[in-house]
């Protein structure tokens, strides 16, 4: 007995249990916040009909750190260090959409130097948070004791090459702290160019056994086509952004339609797959990998001169001081538009935002739990909620 | 020798012996999963780690057992040491050597056989027993995959009793040694079959692909979730026994068992069940696995159909003579 | 900054269908609470603003009129809940409006519209403790269940204690 989905594979998330069937005996399993394959403190109650889920009830909210109310005490600098933490697989992405929104709150503009710098660090960065979904992805199909681990220790391998560039250059492995308002806080020494060249080349090859084992491996072919079906309507009404957009067949990537940094100067190829599926959303992150590889390679010898930052170093936490305004900037990180909505002045001064919001794309990600679980399996729910890669840091805050 | 006393003596020794060699044939699989996904393993304990099963069962020993609320307290207790059992139970039938057996019975394949069908009972009393819902679930899927390839089993382990007449492992071996390894002689059934057994082994032994009772990323730790210390360690070190014990049964019935070039013997055997046991570990630690109608799928809409050709070739080969 | 350009085709539809009158330099234009989902509706199925983007409510406390200003009458205490769409594609642009309600009233919700919008109106019902009508299950998102206040109100201070947790 299968749950029957309308002709948009749309399930009802507040479907009436007794409406579904009143001889059914259905069993709730919680895959609670404690579970090998949550990605992150993340709660399910899946009402489960043998092995078919008919309903999916997500809960979020375990990694609730109040993010937002701790920022309207903190000064524009001291915010960084705090969204660092918001998206941890990706925290240059955070930095940047901050430091975005207050920049254009302050009309500081930000050198080329700097931009073109932004623009690397974020496709590095971009490289580093897919490997790191594909290693999980495939542990949630395989196992952490069996063929999963291995490619997840493969892409953790290839990682760490990536880390190591961002250690060389900001001295943090994780969570860096090397963006302020109008620029970066650590400029690239002579031999970083040549440290990135030698790990993307091994990236870059690395990543065609990657696609070469997604696409052409039966088993995983098996466990993602067809899987967690999101029509692009459905996906466009979630807010969903990014691959997973993109894994619907919608043309969207900000980098390339509203571009910012230096994204004007690169050409972007935008990535998409028609099908929905979650081997979609897969191939379309591998072949952003291989896309923001060659965006690198294009651009880390090419660092303009100049300064690194627009902004006059900050000597006192509370010499930025913004009057009034509301801004939104927004920019593309590895799960989709992770935007920043601050309202500065008010009842707060001018030291500190009066009410920062952060769009986290994971969260609407989650969001689309509900929609897509019901008519499958259970071991297709956690190869559903590895392809929306969410990061339940960023959607709690 | 008296019956009582060869008995005894055989037990002891095979039961030491494979236990020994299963602890040991975990430090291998971490050796060498180790090796494949370009880290090292064990290292600290021992030279190059092999004293790490020592280090591994004493913790497990020294380890608390939790017993959960609710859960039955008689069959959560007999779970684990009967799974123990029914597998080291599968090895007496098995030939080591020429005259190196330790029950030679005249229904040596049925026997083995039917302790693969009573090994889902510890699996599915364990899951059942434990009051927890991903047992429950592992449970079930335990059962529908174990009962479901037992058929490609059973039918790929007869292709060798119809080749050569009996079902004694050690009428079958000295077959082999006379006319040929069934893998290769005759042409055709014996090594299909082969791949049928092994697929069907792999599913029952819970190996990945097929580990859906035990599927680590879903169901937690499956069957073993509420298990803790040595109940633990006993459903692990049933695990890799039964594996051995499969890839044994698997050189017997197909491999020749101990018959080799030059000197034929133990070495012989122990040569060709380590090349398969590695086999066996090769491909868990490559693929993942399949969903639970998947594996159904396959089983049901492949391998029975083509199990029971294969049967019946064989059967028509040895009508036609080659086999007698 | 956040600038709807009066001119432009947007700010046509807002000045023209939907009563906006003031453009401000540095925010969104704001639309009244009944007729924002109208304006969501239109935007949607009219102009391809199909990505629903965020919903952001901020709570603004009372401010007592200055007796030193001439006709300054103050401010009641009130929400002020900033919504953005997005068009997807190669001509991507943001609609971006606030709404206004003093506090005690609710806001039409746009779940009927937005499938999104389902989280993000839990989650500013949750912080914030604006309601909004017509949404099928407006329960807390963030805090737990049985959480008393919401915190990001002006007036929560932010080392409120909290019970243990159980």
């Amino acid at each position: 007995m299968s749950v029957e989905l309308t002709a948009q594979r749309r399930a009802d998330p507040y479907l009436d249990l007794e409406d579904y069937d009143p001889e059914a005996d259905l069993m709730v399993l919680n895959v609670g916040p404690q579970h090998p394959s949550t990605h992150g403190v993340f709660r399910m109650k899946l009402y489960l009909d043998g092995e078919v889920i008919v309903k999916a009830v997500p809960y979020v909210g375990y990694l609730h750190r109040g993010v937002e109310k701790l920022c309207e005490k903190l000064t524009y600098t001291q915010v960084t260090p705090i969204v660092d933490k918001n998206d941890y697989v990706s925290p240059m992405m955070n930095e940047q959409a901050i430091n975005m929104a207050f920049e254009d709150l302050l009309g500081v503009e930000v050198p080329r130097r700097a931009r073109w710098l932004r623009t690397v660090l974020a496709e590095l960065q971009r490289i580093a948070s897919h490997l790191l979904w594909l290693g999980t992805f495939t542990l949630d199909l395989g196992g952490a004791i069996g063929g999963g681990s291995t490619l997840f220790l493969y892409c953790f391998r290839e990682r760490e090459l990536v880390l190591d560039i961002f250690e060389e250059l900001t001295g943090c492995r994780f969570h860096y702290n090397t963006h302020t308002i109008g620029g970066n806080r650590h400029d690239i020494t002579p031999g970083w160019a040549k440290m990135v060249h030698e790990a993307i080349s091994v990236i870059e090859a690395r990543t065609h056994e990657y696609e070469a084992m997604v696409t052409r491996n039966g088993i995983y072919a098996d466990r993602t086509r067809g899987i967690g079906v999101i029509d692009a309507g459905l996906a466009m009404e979630l807010g969903l952004t990014g691959p997973a957009l993109r894994g619907s067949g919608v043309d969207h990537d900000l980098r390339r339609d509203a571009p910012y940094h230096a994204y004007d100067e690169v050409e972007v190829r935008v990535q998409t797959e028609a099908a929905g599926d979650c081997m979609a959303r897969a191939l379309v992150r591998i072949r952003e990998m291989r896309e923001s590889v060659r965006i690198v390679r294009e651009m880390v010898d090419g660092v303009p001169e100049g300064p690194i930052c627009g902004h006059r170093p900050i000597k006192l936490a509370t010499q930025t001081k913004i009057k009034a305004g509301q801004a939104y900037a927004c920019l593309e990180s590895p799960r989709g538009e992770l935007g920043t909505f601050v309202i500065a002045g008010g009842g707060s001064g001018t030291a500190c935002p009066y009410r920062l919001k952060i769009r986290p794309p994971s969260l609407h990600a989650l969001a689309a739990v509900p929609y897509i679980m019901p008519g499958h399996m259970v071991s297709d729910a956690v190869a559903i909620l590895g392809s929306l890669d969410p990061i339940l840091g960023e959607a709690d805050r | 020798m008296s019956f009582l006393l060869h008995g005894l003596l055989y037990g002891a020794v095979v039961g030491s012996v494979l236990l020994t060699v299963t602890a040991w044939a975990v430090w291998f699989e971490r050796k060498f999963s180790a090796r494949m996904q370009s880290r090292l393993g064990p290292t600290i304990v021992g030279p190059v780690g092999l004293l790490q099963p020592i280090a591994d069962a004493l913790k497990l020993m020294q380890k608390e057992t939790i017993f959960p609320d609710n859960a039955d307290r008689f069959l959560f207790r007999a779970a684990p040491p009967f799974m123990v059992v029914f597998s080291l139970a599968t090895a007496a039938v098995v030939p080591f050597g020429p005259d190196m057996i330790a029950a030679d019975l005249d229904i040596g394949v049925l026997y083995i056989l039917a302790l693969a069908g009573l090994m889902l009972f510890p699996v599915w009393i364990g899951g059942w027993a434990s009051n927890n819902k991903f047992a429950l679930l592992a449970a079930m899927r335990g059962i529908a995959q174990g009962v479901s390839y037992e058929l490609p089993l059973v039918l790929s382990a007869l292709v060798p009793v119809v080749l050569a007449g009996s079902m004694s492992l050690s009428v079958i071996v000295s077959f082999q040694a006379e006319h040929g390894w069934f893998i290769v002689w005759p042409p055709g059934p014996g090594l299909i079959a082969f791949g049928i057994f092994f697929v069907a082994s792999l599913a029952e032994t819970n190996r990945i692909p097929f580990d859906i009772p035990e599927a680590e990323s879903e169901l937690v730790a499956g069957v073993t979730t509420e298990y803790t210390g040595m109940k633990f360690g006993f459903f692990y070190l049933a695990e890799y026994l039964h594996t051995l014990v499969s890839a044994a049964v698997a050189a017997a019935l197909f491999f020749g068992g101990w018959h080799g070039p030059w000197v034929s013997g133990l070495h012989w055997f122990v040569l060709k069940t380590l090349v398969l046991f590695v086999s066996i570990f090769w491909i868990r630690w490559t693929l993942v696995r399949f969903r639970a109608d998947q594996l159904m799928r396959l089983c049901w809409k492949w391998l029975v159909p083509i199990s029971l050709v294969v049967l019946m070739a064989a059967a028509v080969a040895v009508q036609l003579g080659e086999g007698r | 900054m956040i600038h709807i350009d009066p001119a432009s085709e947007l700010g046509t539809l807002l000045r023209e269908r939907f009563g906006a009158e003031d453009f401000p330099k540095d925010a969104a234009p704001l639309v009244s609470p009944e007729r924002h989902v109208e304006l969501a509706r239109v935007l949607a199925e009219e102009h391809g603003y199909r990505v629903f983007l965020y919903v952001a409510a901020s709570h603004w406390p009372v401010v007592a009129p200055n007796p030193k200003k001439e006709g300054d009458t103050g401010d009641p205490e009130h929400y002020e809940i900033a919504y953005a769409l997005r068009r997807p594609g190669p001509n991507t642009d943001v609609a971006h409006w606030r709404v206004r309600v003093d506090v005690g009233h609710s806001v039409p919700s746009l779940v009927p519209l937005f499938a999104g919008a389902d989280w993000q109106e839990r989650e500013q019902y949750d912080l914030v403790g604006v309601v909004f009508e017509g949404h099928p299950d407006l329960r807390r998102l963030m805090m737990p269940e049985d959480w008393e206040g919401h915190p990001l109100r002006r007036d929560y201070a932010i080392d409120t204690a909290c019970p243990p947790w159980r």
